[in-house]
């Protein structure tokens, strides 16, 4: 023992490289070992649940500043760091996730984005509500703004989801969970979109309740343009059934003999009353145009487009105002389609021939009333009529042979009269024309059959110089 | 403990065949020695810093440092009295077989 007392009086020489290697070894080896425990550290804390988190090492003292989701997560992550191997203190710097009153959670859509809002329980019930946004939205972005906070009702996670399926639904509007409360605003994506919503806010988990659904549904649209160069009727939009269509179909068939249609029409619920005959009398309106766009949206009417000649134009902006149903507007933009060159007799007689093979003028059976069908093709007539003005025309009528002889000649008069008021009442001087009835004495197809008998009772159009 | 030893277990063996040097030639140095007095106080102020190192006063950096430097201490010391033992038990056994 005394000789260890007397040696270790002479060691103290070897304290002087000693310092030297603690400065080399403190130079050296600081930074490794710091970085060595900030991925122990990041390590440990692995498993938890944390927001925001930052660690920081200074020689062994770790710096960590997190926001947790409960008081036994934020005590437990602190132990998980105090135990990591080579610790040597850990300054508490974290604190509770703030609790949000009420617990609001928003979803909106716009024509570009989904965006969600307001605030999450847990990271991963943040990152299932943008999985599940994901999925349903397929093909739209999604903006992730949601921030967390404690507080959320039970089963705050199902009902998100439950509403993230319901924003799809939506072409654009909103919808607020708040606490358990929801509120939806805006328009729906389709036609009965509204009923799927309120549908599927039935199986929201139990305790939420809907405080409001002001989810509008999109307007009912129908749609019909008038191509002359294509010489086309297109159809597209909404009907409410398969009987409207076919009603539709025919009446489009009756009014438009010269156009081909085209039928893009879909049957759908939600049409305002009174859609059938509304569409019906628009129809007849845009037939009477030369070029023309008929949009119907819900109860709105808009019809643009060009009449054949000026009295025509005021005639269709008044009547389809009278015959639309109560409740229905009108917006009639119809303008003049400049006059076309005049032509001489002999084009004048071909261009009335070809207009009356293409359709034909009807009348209400047995009377001299001129069908609301027709009203186009006359137009038409009252056109070509407009073009050569220097010609006198006669107007001739023929009936088929069902009937007395002395009916069919005068209801031929008659009916060939009816025509020529048409003209004159559309601007054309009344001495230009001359009403004839043959009555059924000159068929142009035997009367035995119904096709035959159609073919008989016709107007037809004679130039004279 | 035995993570940080492992960590810097290169300085740690230098300190330790630095000491088994110093504590090799002391046996049979002749020269200044530490008076008990000085030694003692040396003694008292090592114990001081171990105090703060265990009450962990020191905070980051500094804090590891003075870790690090007793640690160095403490296997220089070992290495020293191992090193004087040794040669003791040397010379004794040469001095007998002379």
């Amino acid at each position: 023992m005394h000789g260890f007392y007397r040696w270790s009086s002479k060691w103290w020489p070897g304290v002087i490289p000693l310092a030297l290697l603690w400065a080399l070894a403190a130079w050296n080896s600081t930074q490794p070992l710091e970085a060595d425990l900030a991925a122990r550290s990041n390590q440990a804390l692995k498993s938890t649940i944390l927001d925001k988190t930052r660690i920081s090492v200074a020689g062994r003292d770790v710096s960590f500043a997190a926001e947790a989701f409960s008081e036994e997560g934020r005590r437990s992550a602190v132990a998980s760091l105090e135990a990591t191997p080579g610790v040597r203190l850990v300054n508490d710097e974290t604190r509770l996730v703030a609790e949000a009153k009420p617990f609001v959670w928003v979803a909106e859509r716009d024509n570009v984005r989904v965006t969600l809002w307001g605030t999450a329980p847990l990271p991963a019930s943040k990152a299932r509500i943008m999985e599940a946004a994901r999925t349903a939205l397929s093909g739209t972005e999604v903006s992730d703004r949601m921030g967390m906070a404690r507080g959320a009702p039970v089963r705050f996670d199902a009902a998100a989801l439950l509403l993230v399926d319901q924003i799809a639904k939506l072409k654009e509007g909103k919808i607020v969970l708040s606490d358990t409360g929801v509120s939806l605003s805006g328009m729906a994506r389709d036609l009965g979109g509204r009923e799927a919503i309120a549908a599927a806010l039935k199986n929201l988990p139990e305790g939420f309740v809907v405080v409001s659904n002001e989810v509008r549904a999109p307007p009912y649209i129908f749609q019909a343009n008038k191509d002359p160069v294509a010489v086309t009727l297109t159809l597209s939009g909404y009907v409410p059934d398969n009987n409207s269509h076919a009603a539709l179909a025919a009446a489009a068939g009756r009014k438009f003999g010269n156009e081909k249609i085209v039928d893009n029409l879909k049957a759908s619920i939600g049409a305002p009353s009174g859609f059938t005959a509304a569409v019906t009398s628009a129809l007849g309106a845009l037939s009477r145009l030369s070029t023309g766009t008929l949009v119907v949206s819900d109860r709105e009417i808009k019809l643009s487009g060009d009449a054949l000649y000026e009295a025509a134009a005021g005639q269709i902006r008044a009547g389809l105002a009278r015959e639309l149903p109560l409740g229905w507007t009108t917006k009639p933009e119809i303008s003049v389609k400049p006059a076309a060159a005049p032509v001489d007799a002999t084009v004048c007689q071909q261009l009335f021939a070809q207009n009356l093979t293409k359709g034909r003028i009807r009348f209400e059976s047995s009377s001299a009333s001129i069908n609301a069908d027709s009203t186009g093709l006359l137009d038409r007539l009252v056109e070509t009529a407009m073009r050569c003005p220097s010609t006198n025309v006669e107007i001739v009528g023929h009936t088929d042979r069902t009937g007395a002889e002395e009916f069919n000649q005068e209801l031929s008069e008659k009916r060939a009269q009816a025509v020529a008021d048409y003209l004159i009442k559309a601007g054309l001087p009344a001495d230009r024309f001359t009403a004839v009835g043959y009555g059924s004495a000159l068929p142009i197809a035997p009367n035995d059959t119904d096709e035959g008998k159609a073919q008989n009772r016709r107007i037809e159009f004679v130039v004279r110089q | 403990m035995v993570d940080l030893a492992m960590f810097l277990w290169g300085w740690l063996l230098g300190a330790f065949l630095l000491g088994l040097g110093m504590g090799w030639i002391a046996v049979v140095r002749r020269g200044k020695t530490v008076s008990r007095a000085l030694a003692q106080k040396l003694a008292a102020l090592t114990v001081a810093l171990i105090g703060v190192s265990l009450a962990k006063l020191l905070p980051g950096r500094f804090g590891y440092w003075l870790d690090l430097g007793l640690a160095l201490f403490a296997f220089y010391l070992v290495g020293c009295a191992i090193g004087s033992k040794l040669r003791d038990w040397v010379v004794s056994r040469a001095a007998k077989v002379a």
